[in-house]
């Protein structure tokens, strides 16, 4: 008897402190947060967890696998392929942040200028971003189609042999950055040209009092200003960069012979095209973690500002 | 910069320079525009660089003979629903982040940040295991689940700005008269922000009409793809037919560019501060 009316007493009590959670408002962030919570957890946190899992198995996509230990990634670490799509992805990453923070830096350098007409010239730089991916690579595919495409008229301009951009490894990988610089550079010009603008003038006030020039100005006032969200900005480009499968995909679908393929790609093959979920799962993990250390660095370079 | 009387001449030099640039620039796109009002043959035979005895031909063609309003239809309904879901999530704890402090609060703005460097492909292996089994292969709302979490982050941030430029105190007078705090945010709070929470709307209908991946790995019929997957067929099964390509290509980014100039003004809120401030 009296352990049920401790029950009931308890459940009361925590119905009323419940009741006055929600009545002073305490429990709001959280029901605020929930939804999104929720969705997190479903898409990001549950197949987080199961593509773990799923890297130690042996499944594919219509029946579950058993379990095979480490033989996923003992059979990635000694593929070429992975290799290479590791090396693909660095160098994918590397050329193409250094190039859109360059383009970025020197339009945003430009706009920051008093010029007629700057806010329609700020618009129409940011076309390449926000058209979709699959409309900029049918646009320049047309301009590197075949021997009489717009590119190859020029190089036949200058005397040059025409050149196979697509079917060669080489040049397959430049077009691939040079098209994922295209789609990248106006994010950066448009970081950039915010942060130029929040430099305190006074800064280059007392820089040209002292006589600087302004290469000095440049170098001495504007870099050191950039310099932080230079770095964060260089981070997040290279963690899209590594992310990225709409480029190389729609342009190359990660060939020729495997020449423009990521991680994303390769592991995107193995599971859709291979129907191996282990090496798939395997793969993205991997991907995952190479992202994880570029986070942690991005966190601790958003704390010290 | 530090030098602030240019001369004119300084100007409009700057000005050519800039329009010279623009032009180099959006040269893909300029002549994926005017190629689409040339039949495959006229390209074929490529006699000039500018485009000559205009033709409407492919866009006839597209209209008539393929899917294209299909899969312009399944964006519409795509982008839809993952702008609704997005913006009233984002709504909701863009406000918690602007309002409140805390180890739930602080630990979710961090999770954002893990959400928007997550690697898509990681997701995509076992949700599409998971809806083959529910029987959402094919289906819109794959995609709307997708989306409105790949662009919670950017939404969530862009949101949080809008609510910080809303003065506390409107909440507080809602309070003294009565109000609840949620009472305040929907009553008070949320018609102010109207015109952001549009922009935050339009930003995702945008990034969800243009979106590729995701819709490649879970539209896979023909019936089910949005235009982005849709005029991959086109790539494949008309390898050679570029004017229909390029009209299909041409006709997708209208409204794209629509939406974008709508919105243009917004983008540093939530591009720039949401990603880089965080």
């Amino acid at each position: 008897m009296s352990a049920v009316d401790l029950s009931r007493s308890e459940a009361g009590t925590w119905r009323a402190s419940a009741r006055a959670w929600w009545r002073t408002g305490d429990a709001l962030p959280f029901l605020l947060l929930a939804p999104s919570v929720l969705l997190i957890l479903a898409v990001i946190a549950y197949p987080m967890l199961t593509g773990f899992w799923y890297g130690f198995t042996d499944g594919s996509l219509l029946k579950y696998g058993r379990f095979v230990g480490l033989d996923n990634y003992v059979e990635l670490i000694t593929s070429r392929d992975f290799r290479h799509a590791l090396w693909f992805s660095l160098v994918f990453a590397v050329f193409n942040v250094v190039g859109c923070y360059a383009l970025g830096l020197g339009l945003a350098l430009l706009l920051n200028q008093d010029v007629p007409g700057r806010p329609f010239f700020r618009v129409a730089l940011l076309l390449p971003w926000i058209v979709p991916s699959i409309v900029s690579i049918v646009s320049w595919r047309w301009m590197m189609a075949d021997e009489r495409a717009l590119f190859n008229q020029v190089i036949g301009l200058f005397g040059g042999s025409p050149v196979y951009f697509l079917s060669d490894q080489t040049w397959a990988v430049v077009m691939v950055i040079a098209i994922k610089i295209w789609r990248s550079f106006p994010f950066m010009m448009l970081s950039l040209l915010a942060a130029l603008q929040s430099i305190d003038r006074s800064l280059y006030e007392a820089a040209s009092l002292d006589g600087a020039s302004r290469w000095n100005q440049f170098r001495f006032v504007t870099m050191p200003q950039l310099r932080n969200i230079s770095i964060v900005l260089a981070l997040l480009m290279t963690i899209w960069t590594v992310n990225d499968f709409d480029t190389p995909w729609l342009l190359t679908q990660g060939g020729p012979a495997n020449a423009t393929e990521n991680l994303v790609l390769l592991a995107y093959r193995y599971t859709f095209g291979r129907n191996d979920v282990g090496l798939g799962s395997a793969t993205s993990f991997v991907t995952l973690i190479i992202l994880m250390i570029l986070v942690v660095f991005l966190l601790r370079r958003q704390k010290e500002r | 910069m530090a030098y602030p009387n240019p001369t004119p001449a300084q100007r409009w030099t700057r000005f050519g320079i800039l329009s010279v640039i623009v032009l180099v620039v959006n040269l893909p796109i300029i002549l994926m525009v005017m190629n689409s009002f040339q039949t495959t043959d006229q390209l074929m035979q490529r006699s000039s660089l500018l485009p000559h005895d205009l033709t409407t031909a492919n866009y006839s063609y597209l209209s008539e003979r393929t899917n294209f309003w299909r899969y312009l239809w399944n964006s519409v309904v795509a982008s839809t629903g993952s702008t609704i879901t997005s913006a009233a999530a984002a709504a909701l704890a863009g406000y918690a982040l602007s309002r409140f402090r805390g180890r739930f609060v602080t630990t979710y703005s961090r999770t954002l940040f893990i959400v928007q460097m997550f690697p898509i492909i990681l997701a995509l292996i076992p949700l599409f295991i998971l809806f083959r089994t529910l029987g959402l292969i094919n289906s819109p709302l794959s995609v709307i689940i997708l989306y409105t979490v790949v662009h919670l982050p950017f939404a969530t941030w862009m949101a949080r700005s809008f609510f910080d430029t809303i003065p506390r105190e409107l909440e507080e007078a809602a309070l003294v008269d009565g109000c609840s705090r949620f009472g305040a945010f929907l009553r008070i709070v949320l018609p102010l922000s109207g015109p952001g929470l549009a922009a935050i709307a339009i930003f995702s209908f945008l990034f969800s009409y243009n979106e590729f991946f995701v819709a490649n790995v879970f539209l896979r019929d023909e019936n089910a793809m949005t235009l982005p997957v849709g005029i991959t067929m086109f790539m494949q099964q008309y390898s050679t037919d570029w004017g229909s390509l390029m009209a299909a290509a041409t006709l997708t980014v209208v409204p794209t560019f629509i939406l974008f100039l709508g919105i243009q003004k917004y983008i540093t809120y939530g591009a720039v501060s949401g990603g880089v401030k965080g």
